[in-house]
């Protein structure tokens, strides 16, 4: 543990560079999961091959198959399986592959934002962002809880409500609060706001 | 905020991946297309005489087999091994100790912080707002430096910046206490408790 060296790290700009780092982290996937699949997935064959391998090296009879015949299996291969059953397999493995390819490649982003804040960094995750904007977007409406839905996704805010039969909503008023609400999160890049008032209303609660 | 090896977990899945579509695509090629089949015939053929010939110049003289599966069963020992430290590494760096002090200034011993301190006294602090429903603090090293992960689950529909600023003002009270600033990521989250619970209504 190098004591000394942690305010050296945190202060100034290496600080700054230090927490847009950690805000990279905290807004992406570390793909933990995928990776512990994939260890015990490789584990499970080297597992296997190093048995094989073993009973070879001490001269023994293999135990499911003889890494020779197997060899001369794959030579074979096309006329040894039926198609359907070697395309559905290989298919499967494909779409394996696929799937870890993908999780290594894509940017993986969380349904987060950063907010500014004077001290570390801050994330929120979208759904706690969307329940402030509904609130705002509710009580300017004068409507319940159950007649707005807001999601929140990295580019785009949607606003659907369902206005009271009877008290019409403005959709511009609607739209001003929750972009302010969004102002004042400060969140960057500010992100756009849809407002879609239904046309049919609910019986008055 | 951990010690997670992102890059090495992305490096690793997409050689898997790329490994295993590829053994996937050779099979669905040799099923698709009968016509491929000679040339798989023949590529395998080869490389099988390849490893014979291999196998036979590794044979020692008196043995049945080549050393080559020793080797080849020590290799696939490593790769378990190296598998297992992978999976190891994932979520790693949970610290107990917050900061510590070794600078040589004469007297004698050194001062050390215990990740207990900061993390209890933050939580007591933030369980006494109304609008704060749970709140988990705990200490991560990230890039040797030890840092303060701040999970707070508010109720729903309070503002996140709100919460965001009181959490920044107890970090910066705790800033003063301890005498150092400590990284801070402060998570704003949901959980079920607060998706079901009551709205705060006054503000």
């Amino acid at each position: 543990m190098s004591g000394t060296d942690y305010q050296k790290q945190y202060d100034g700009q290496a600080g700054d560079r230090f927490n847009d780092r950690l805000a990279v982290r905290e807004t992406r996937s570390s793909r933990a999961p995928a990776a512990i699949i994939a260890a015990v997935l490789v584990s499970l064959i080297c597992l296997y091959v190093l048995l094989e391998a073993a009973l070879k090296a001490i001269g023994q009879p293999a135990w499911l198959l003889e890494p020779r015949d197997f060899a001369a299996w794959l030579n074979q291969l096309p006329q040894n399986v039926p198609p359907l059953i070697l395309g559905t397999s290989g298919v499967l493995i494909l779409f394996a592959g696929l799937f870890f390819f993908l999780q290594g490649v894509l940017p993986g982003h969380l349904h987060r934002h950063v907010l500014p804040s004077r001290r570390g960094i801050a994330v929120v995750d979208d759904e706690v962002l969307a329940s402030s904007l509904a609130r705002r977007a509710r009580t300017r409406a004068n409507v319940t809880e159950d007649q707005v839905l807001v999601t929140v996704s990295r580019t785009l805010v949607e606003v659907q409500l369902r206005p009271t039969s009877g008290i019409p909503v403005e959709e511009s008023a609607i739209q001003s609060v929750v972009e302010d609400e969004l102002l004042r999160s400060h969140i960057d890049p500010m992100p756009e706001v849809r407002v879609r008032v239904s046309t049919s209303g609910v019986v008055g609660q | 905020m951990n010690e997670t090896p992102r890059a090495l977990n992305r490096v690793l899945l997409t050689l898997i991946g790329l490994l295993l579509a590829a053994v996937g695509a050779t099979a669905v090629a040799l099923a698709a297309a009968p016509a491929l089949a000679g040339t798989w015939h023949a590529v395998t053929r080869r490389a099988g005489a390849g490893v014979e010939n291999v196998l036979a110049a590794t044979t020692l003289p008196g043995q049945r087999d080549s050393w080559l599966w020793i080797v080849l069963a020590l290799v696939m020992l490593v790769l378990i091994v190296l598998m297992i430290a992978w999976v190891a590494q994932q979520g790693k760096g949970r610290a107990s100790t917050l900061a510590a002090d070794y600078n040589d200034d004469g007297g004698p011993g050194t001062v050390e912080l215990g990740a207990a301190v900061a993390e209890q006294a933050l939580k007591a602090a933030l369980l006494e707002h109304e609008e704060i429903l749970h709140a988990t603090v705990a200490t991560y090293e990230f890039r040797g430096t030890p840092g303060l992960r701040i999970r707070v689950l508010p109720r729903k529909g309070v503002p996140p910046y709100l919460v965001a600023e009181q959490v920044s003002d107890l970090v910066e009270a705790l800033d003063l206490v301890i005498g150092r600033e400590t990284p801070v990521v402060i998570s704003i989250g949901t959980s079920a408790r607060a998706r079901l619970g009551r709205t705060e209504r006054v503000h």
